[in-house]
């Protein structure tokens, strides 16, 4: 299997009240084409900060990322966010839509400024995006006219505008009832089937138990990492994958 | 949480409290130098009027002269109080050197030179005391100290073809009559031999018939009786209420756009201010409902905020009360230099301190009519939303998806400023003000040096114009010139004119005095008003300020006094004219020459005109002969010099404030779009978009500022200029606009600073990322 994403050495170190704090600590991580793989840990325990690191959102302390066959951290700052406008999609808790456009907007809006395809076409994947996310009846309403499971959805559509190559989420379930929570882990199933690499970060174990693979993160290091199979929704196994998956996060200490 | 909040208030809006701090500051400063320099240019002109006993009334006069007339006819008028007449020999420019091997021979100014009068309409010194010289000595117009950088032991050389006379500078003139700049004559003071040799040698006398009046208040009366008595009349008149405002003019003037620029600047802080206030109630809507919600009085609510602005304007304002004692001699120089100075009692120490706090009280009555809103916030809805909710509005009709045309940053800017317009008024009336007051002088200034500014002068447009007056031997001159312009074959038409004090009967019946041009008005036509030019021989033309003074329409009749007998003239056109006081008129009658002050000829050549300027003046001596350009710049060089200062301190303080309203307002409007600005960073959009979108905005604004402007500059400014300058006789100012000054290149100009600016205050984009999208 092609590596996508590798990160080697990464370290984040943030200075508060002239004391240095490190919270990502000598980070190395490897991750597919077309993996689905999670990353769980205490609260604090530096996941977000990884992902805003591998990501380029933010710039690391120290160590390398290879993105793609490109050493990112070599990259401007200016090169950095083109990556992550064309090859890189992102799903956030919450807050993460821009105000004043409307549903279809915050959609297009990556895709009208990177300039791949001529704004009819864009016009027409949003479609069919919304279409698939189920939320195409929404395209012209206002983001404070929707729900939150729709807000997500139309995040998701966002994330996948260009066609990336990864998708990261940080809690993209963790503000939503659990009916909510399980369609969007099926739209990100979807995805990850048509081969879009994934990458979440979650507090959920049930979340968490759907991927292939699970790492854990204390204290700003990988404590370690948890394979299972190729998730099937149709193998019905779910309950059996998520007591696995907790009888492992109980033995690492979580 | 009270004092939290007042905190936060004051370190979120960090920037823009100081520039409102600084603009109260400026304006409490610029008001308090303003009325100081009113009070102190008043107290210290009754000073110099008492010191140098300045006269009622006084009559020039060129030509033959008896003083026995005036003396029989002044002991029977038992109004007069005392009267004196001092010679006066003007020197020709082209004889006089000042401290220089170059003679003034290209000054408009009329060099008089004087012995120290007797009686009273003392010439005073720099310390206000009755100037003396002896045999040699001279005491020179502050005019020149000022302007030629003139000392103490510099000397002046009066030259012609046969002789030669040195004075050496002892002495500096303060003049009530002549210090005004726009008065072009000035007095030397020479001692009494002195004053013989220059009479016998050099130049024609010109005599000043001077009365103080027992009642000052009968000064109209005796203006009458004099214009009507045959007394020495060939020449201009002046008395004490011109004297006085002249003299206050050029520092009236100043102190005027001094507090207009203090009013200017404390109308921009606000509307900083209430852009501050809505910003607070947006970010502190919460609170506000949470303090309503717990039973804080509203009232309450709003004192709390009230007295961070009371403290401010308080404090602001008194910095610049002080600020504006340092200041104050800066701006007083010129009174100083030509009015002198003189104490000033408690009272009237009192005065600017007073304006200054006017703007501070103006400051709090504004932000506690502001503050007004906060009685509107809902304590449930505010809990209920958290923020203010109506801070983002979106609109499908304006939908990005929708725009396949426009680059989609410039699309995203433009969209912003239309539905969030409110938020950029202030901008948007920061931009028209600074075109408005860089327009409005830049088309004046450009309609004043153009040669169609002669159609307010009451000139008819030529190639030349020759202008004669205040010699001897005037009327045999005019005929030589005239008969030497026959001659010339590059003249292909001429027009001369004679222009007399003639008397006109007044709406109450009495007779009044008025410059009188005649010749024919046919051949150099200028504009009118109303009506049209006098072509048949029962035809006159009044000024506009003559027709609104005899209250006159068109078609009117006219009883004009001329070659002694009573002549009913119709009116049949006004016309502008802002020389000689703005009132003249012009009629087609046979000249009396015996009444003829100044004589001009206009001509126009098929020759090259400068050379022909050339040829005249040095063919004939104490005639002035300009190109149309010239001669508007002679008449109004005064008003251009001045309005060319105004126009660069215009033009720097609008530099000034875009560049500042245009910084705070862009780092405010980025703080206010920090999570915006940092969702867009992370999912990928490049910085270089994010600018655009900001650069969008600020231009969109600017230009609509600036259309919005220029709009008002050729309306509500030409209609403000009008309404100034109708004072003066041009009732109907157009401005001749230079398209490429005030429609291509001030507005390019503006767009420059502004993006500069703009790229500037926002630099601190770079620094938002992911970590502030969560900040609300
Ligand atoms: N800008 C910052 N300055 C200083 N410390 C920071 C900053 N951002 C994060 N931290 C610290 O870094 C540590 C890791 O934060 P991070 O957000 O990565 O945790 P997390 O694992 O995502 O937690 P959670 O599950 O609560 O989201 C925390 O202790 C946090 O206090
Ligand atoms: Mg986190």
């Amino acid at each position: 299997m092609n590596e996508i994403l590798q990160a080697n050495n990464l370290c984040k170190k943030y200075t508060v009240n002239n004391i240095e704090k490190e919270i990502l600590k000598n980070v190395n991580l490897t991750i597919n084409e077309g993996e689905f793989v999670s990353v769980m840990g205490p609260s604090g325990s530096g996941k977000s900060t990884l992902l805003y690191n591998i990501s380029g959102m933010d710039k690391m302390s120290e160590g390398e990322v290879v993105f793609d066959g490109i050493q990112l951290n070599e990259l401007s700052e200016s090169k950095q966010s083109e990556i992550r406008l064309n090859k890189m999609g992102f799903v956030f808790q919450q807050n993460n839509l821009l105000k004043n456009l409307g549903i279809i907007d915050n959609i297009i809006l990556s895709a009208y400024i990177a300039k791949n395809s001529p704004k009819e076409a864009i016009n027409k994947k949003a479609e069919d995006l919304m279409k698939k996310t189920g939320i195409f009846d929404l395209a012209h309403n206002d983001i404070t006219q929707v729900s939150g499971g729709q807000l997500q959805r139309t995040a998701i559509c966002r994330a996948l505008i260009n066609d990336p190559i990864i998708l990261f989420g940080d809690e993209p379930t963790g503000a939503l009832n659990s009916k909510a929570a399980s369609n969007i882990m099926d739209i990100l199933h979807s995805i990850n089937e048509e081969g879009t690499t994934i990458m979440l970060v979650t507090h959920d174990i049930k979340v968490a138990s759907q991927s292939e693979r699970v790492i854990f993160m204390l204290d700003g290091i990988i404590k370690g990492e948890y394979k299972l199979s190729k998730f099937d929704k149709n193998k019905n196994n779910i309950k059996k994958r998520e007591s696995e998956l907790s009888k492992w996060l109980l033995e690492m200490g979580f | 949480m009270i004092f939290k909040i007042l905190k936060r208030d004051l370190l979120r809006k960090k920037i823009i409290t100081i520039a409102v701090f600084i603009f109260i500051m400026l304006s409490a400063m610029l008001m308090a130098s303003g009325t100081n320099m009113i009070i102190n240019l008043l107290n210290s002109l009754d000073y110099i009027f008492e010191k140098a006993s300045a006269p009622h009334f006084t009559q020039s006069h060129t030509g033959d002269f008896n003083q026995d007339i005036i003396d029989e006819w002044s002991t029977k008028n038992n109004l007069i109080k005392s009267r004196q007449t001092i010679e006066m020999i003007n020197i020709s420019g082209s004889n006089l050197y000042i401290n220089s091997n170059l003679s003034e021979k290209h000054s408009i100014i009329d060099n008089g030179f004087v012995k120290q009068s007797k009686e009273f309409d003392y010439l005073l010194n720099l310390d206000n005391n009755i100037i003396k010289v002896t045999k040699g000595e001279i005491a020179v117009p502050i005019h020149y100290m000022q302007n030629k950088d003139l000392k103490i032991g510099d000397t002046i050389r009066i030259q012609n073809n046969n002789n030669e006379i040195s004075f050496i500078i002892t002495d500096f003139v303060r003049d009530v009559q002549m210090n005004p700049s726009i008065i072009s004559s000035k007095r030397f003071v020479v001692n009494t031999t002195d004053f013989n040799t220059l009479k016998d040698n050099f130049g024609d006398s010109e005599y000043l018939i001077s009365f103080q009046l027992k009642d000052i208040n009968t000064l109209k009366e005796f203006r009458n009786q004099y214009s009507q008595s045959n007394l020495p009349q060939k020449g201009p008149t002046i008395d004490i209420q011109i004297l006085r405002l002249m003299n206050s003019l050029t520092d009236g003037l100043i102190a005027a756009v001094i507090i207009l620029i203090s009013i200017l600047l404390c109308v921009i802080s606000l509307l900083c201010l209430r852009f501050i206030i809505l910003l607070t109630l947006e970010e502190d809507y919460r609170e506000i409902g949470v303090m309503k919600a717990i039973g804080i009085s509203p009232s309450k609510i709003r004192n709390i905020y009230l007295s961070k602005y009371f403290i401010l304007a308080i404090t602001a304002a008194f910095t610049g009360y002080l600020l504006s004692l340092f200041v104050n001699s800066l701006f007083m120089d010129n009174i100083m230099l030509y009015i002198g100075k003189t104490p000033l009692s408690y009272f009237e120490l009192l005065l600017p301190s007073a304006a200054s706090f006017l703007i501070a009280l103006i400051v709090i009555l504004f932000s506690l009519f502001v503050l007004k809103r906060f009685k509107k916030v809902s304590a449930v809805e505010a809990i209920r939303m958290g923020s203010s909710g109506g801070i983002y509005s979106n609109n499908d009709k304006l939908a990005l998806y929708k725009n396949k045309t426009i680059n989609s940053n410039i699309f995203l800017g433009l969209r912003d400023v239309v539905l969030r317009f409110k938020t950029y008024i202030i901008l948007f009336l920061v931009f028209i003000l600074c075109t408005f007051i860089i327009i409005v002088p830049l088309n004046f200034l450009n309609t004043i040096q153009s040669p169609e500014f002669i159609k307010y002068m009451g000139v008819g447009k030529s190639d030349i114009i020759l202008d004669l007056r205040n010699t001897q031997q005037m009327q045999k001159q005019f005929e030589n010139i005239i008969a030497y312009l026959k001659n010339d074959p590059d003249v292909t038409k001429y027009a001369p004119y004679i222009t007399g004090k003639y008397e006109i009967i007044n709406q109450e019946g009495t007779a009044e005095s008025l410059f009188v041009t005649t010749g024919n008005f046919d051949i150099f036509p200028i504009d009118y008003v109303n009506g049209k030019a006098p072509s048949e021989k029962n035809e006159m033309a009044l000024s506009y300020l003559s027709a609104n003074e005899l209250e006159k329409n068109v078609g009117d009749s006219i009883v004009l006094i001329a070659n002694g007998k009573k002549q009913n003239l119709i009116l049949s056109g006004i016309y502008q004219d802002i020389t000689n006081g703005g009132k003249t008129a012009k009629a087609n009658i046979n000249p009396d020459y015996d009444k003829a002050v100044w004589y001009n000829i206009n001509f126009n050549v098929d020759s090259n005109i400068p050379d022909k300027v050339n040829e005249y003046n040095s063919t004939f001596d104490n005639i002035k002969v300009t190109d149309i350009e010239g001669y508007i710049n002679q008449t109004v060089s005064n008003i251009i010099e001045q309005l060319q200062l105004l126009t660069i301190t215009a033009i720097l303080i609008a530099i000034f404030i875009t560049i500042l309203i245009t910084l705070l307002f862009l780092k405010m409007l980025t703080a206010k779009d920090m999570s915006q600005i940092a969702v867009m960073k992370s999912i990928g959009i490049p910085l270089r978009d994010i600018k655009i979108q900001y650069i969008t905005k600020a231009l969109f604004i600017l230009n609509l500022g600036i259309i919005v402007g220029t709009i008002l500059s050729n309306t509500l400014g030409e209609g403000l200029l009008s309404l100034l300058l109708s004072v003066l006789g041009a009732k109907n100012i157009q401005f001749i606009i230079n398209p490429l000054q005030a429609y291509i290149l001030s507005p390019i100009f503006l767009i420059l600073i502004v993006t500069v600016t703009t790229l500037l205050s926002i630099n601190s984009i770079e620094d938002y990322n992911i970590e502030d999208i969560n900040v609300e």
